[in-house]
Order: C-alpha cells, then structure tokens, then sequence
C-alpha cells in the first residue's frame, strides 16, 4: 500500500490479451491509454497496441482506492515492465487462451514477475471458448508441475464482474499474511 | 519471436540519408535512432543494433506517454520532448504526416548547442515526413 493509502497492482500478459480492455471495464475514471498503431500484425492482428501504460483507479467496497497500471504485452518494452512493477502490491496475469504459445507465456510472465519475489500473483484466462483454445485445467497443470499454486479464473474482459472477480481476489491475497500467500 | 515489419526500402532510404546529413551539419549529435510509434526501429546512426532496437521501444513509450500527458492536459498533441542529463541532451520528435506513424530520437552530447539540435532534428524530420507520406 502507497504512503496515501492506495493500493496499486499491476495487470500484464502478452500483446492481445486484453490489458486496456480490462481497465477500461473497470476503471471509475476515464482510463488512460497510450495506444498507438500496430504494425506487428504477425504477432498479433489488431489495429493498435498499447506503447507505455495504462492507467485507472477504482475505489472497492466504498473504501479501498486501487490504482490500476497495465503494462505493454510486447518483449520490447520489458524496460516499462520493470518500472511499472515497481512498488505494486499484486500482479494480474491475462493470457489468451486462443493463442497457440499461450501456456509458454503465462509460464515466461510468471517467471518474470513472480521469481524471487512475493507479489501475489492472479491469472486469468481469455478466450477460453474458442475454438483450438485450451481448457484453464491445462494452465493449472503446467503451473503445478512448476510447484506453483496460483489462482486461475477464466475471464472475459469486457465483463466487469469478471475483472473485478481477479482484483477482488488478489486484494485477498495481498491482506493475508505473507506466509499463507500462494507464490510464484 | 517478433519479426520487425518492413517499412519500405525506397523511404527507408531516403530517412537513412537524412540521418548522415544531420549528422554532418550538427555539432554534437552522437547517434539517432528513428521509430515507429509501436517501437520497431526504423533507420538508426551510430547505434549498435540491440541498443537501436532498445531505444525504438523506449523513445516510443516517452512519446506514447507525452501524448498522453498533453491530452489529459488540454494542450492537443505532444510534439517533442527534450531529455537533459548531465553529459549530454536527448530529444524525441514527432515526424509530421508519416504514414505510418514514427518519431526520431536524437542524442548529442555537451557540445551541441540546443537550439541548433532542435533546428536540425525538425528540418530532418520534416525530410523523413515527406518521405514517409505515402
């Protein structure tokens, strides 16, 4: 928690995950973005990707500010990874459940938000219904075969109650005593 | 694994020029590095090719924020941003009407004389702009 009394958690995951959009679902404000043309359709097909940060704030249960930051998806810009992480009482993972590398890359976030430190740690899963997609069961597997214990909800990031379910469930996490946290 | 997209050769070319002339014509600059606006290097001088690609992805991220700073500020649209340090100056332009959008960063150290690395980066950008308009 900042000197203020606010909590600031952190949402990442690759590009196309829905980062912004889950901000923008539930931020009280209008959120900000620095979205800027993509050209990097191969990666991912969509008109725009974020280039710095998304920023909004939401006040949970009439009392407890929460300062909401996303992060670019894209390696490049792991330099904004490291400076937005900075101070932040928990992480939100968002993978797409549709994209054909997605369990390598909730284990390639976990490990870079995760290793060495105890931020808390919550996962949500997209597009689970689509086809090809894999089921939230096979994320969970992977994370156990690593030891990881962590929460997984499927989302859909257009649905508030949806977003706010992660943000709910990582303030938890972030108010329990360190050691009965689940780590990464 | 990204693969950087292909910004046309002919234009390419014609920024990569511009570049040299810069640094011909201006005391102090070290290396420049131009930028799409999602971060993809463009052309660079002087910039070995993973601090190029580093500095695409942050001067991308500078110009995204100050975009964002000036809107929320009323004052329209973020057009440069000047980073003074100690031994030396970096500014970060905005290229007028390139399609696609980019921006170019350049740093120069304590020799140069702001005004005139302002002078010379809104002249190259202006070149690069026009190139890149179609």
């Amino acid at each position: 928690m900042s000197a203020d009394g606010e909590f600031k958690i952190v949402f990442t995951g690759p590009m196309g995950a829905g980062k912004t959009t889950a901000i923008a679902t539930i931020s009280d404000d209008a959120p900000v973005s620095t979205d800027v043309l993509n050209n990097d359709h191969a990666t991912f097909d969509k008109e725009s990707t974020t280039a710095g940060l998304d920023y909004g704030r939401i006040v949970v249960d009439g009392e407890m500010a929460v300062r909401l930051y996303g992060t670019p998806g894209q390696n490049r810009f792991k330099f904004m990874w490291e400076i937005l992480s900075h101070g932040a009482a928990g992480i939100i993972i968002l993978i797409d459940a549709s994209q054909a590398d997605a369990i390598v890359q909730l284990e390639y976030f976990v490990d870079v938000f995760g290793r060495g430190k105890s931020v808390p740690i919550v996962v949500g899963i997209g597009r689970t219904g689509q086809p090809g997609s894999l089921a939230i069961d096979a994320f969970s597997v992977r994370l156990e075969n690593h030891g990881l214990a962590l929460p997984i909800f499927g989302v859909d990031v257009r649905q508030r109650a949806d977003v706010l379910l992660l943000v709910d469930t990582l303030l938890c996490m972030v108010e329990a005593p360190a050691d009965a946290r689940l780590r990464a | 694994m990204t693969t950087a997209p292909c910004f046309g050769r002919v234009a390419s070319g014609v920024a990569q020029k511009q570049l040299e002339a810069l640094f011909g014509a201006t005391p102090g600059v070290v290396s420049a590095v131009l930028m799409s606006a999602d971060g993809f290097e463009v052309v660079s001088m002087q910039v070995g090719k993973g601090s190029a690609g580093r500095l695409a992805a942050m001067g991308s991220s500078l110009t995204a924020i100050g975009s964002a700073i000036a809107r929320e500020a009323g004052i329209v649209e973020c057009q440069r941003m000047i980073i003074e340090a100690q031994n030396g100056t970096v500014v970060i332009m905005q290229v007028p009407s390139a399609k696609p959008p980019m921006s170019l960063a350049v740093v120069s150290n304590t020799e140069s004389s702001l005004g005139q690395l302002l002078w010379a980066a809104k002249n190259c950008c202006a070149a690069i702009g026009k190139a890149f308009k179609e």
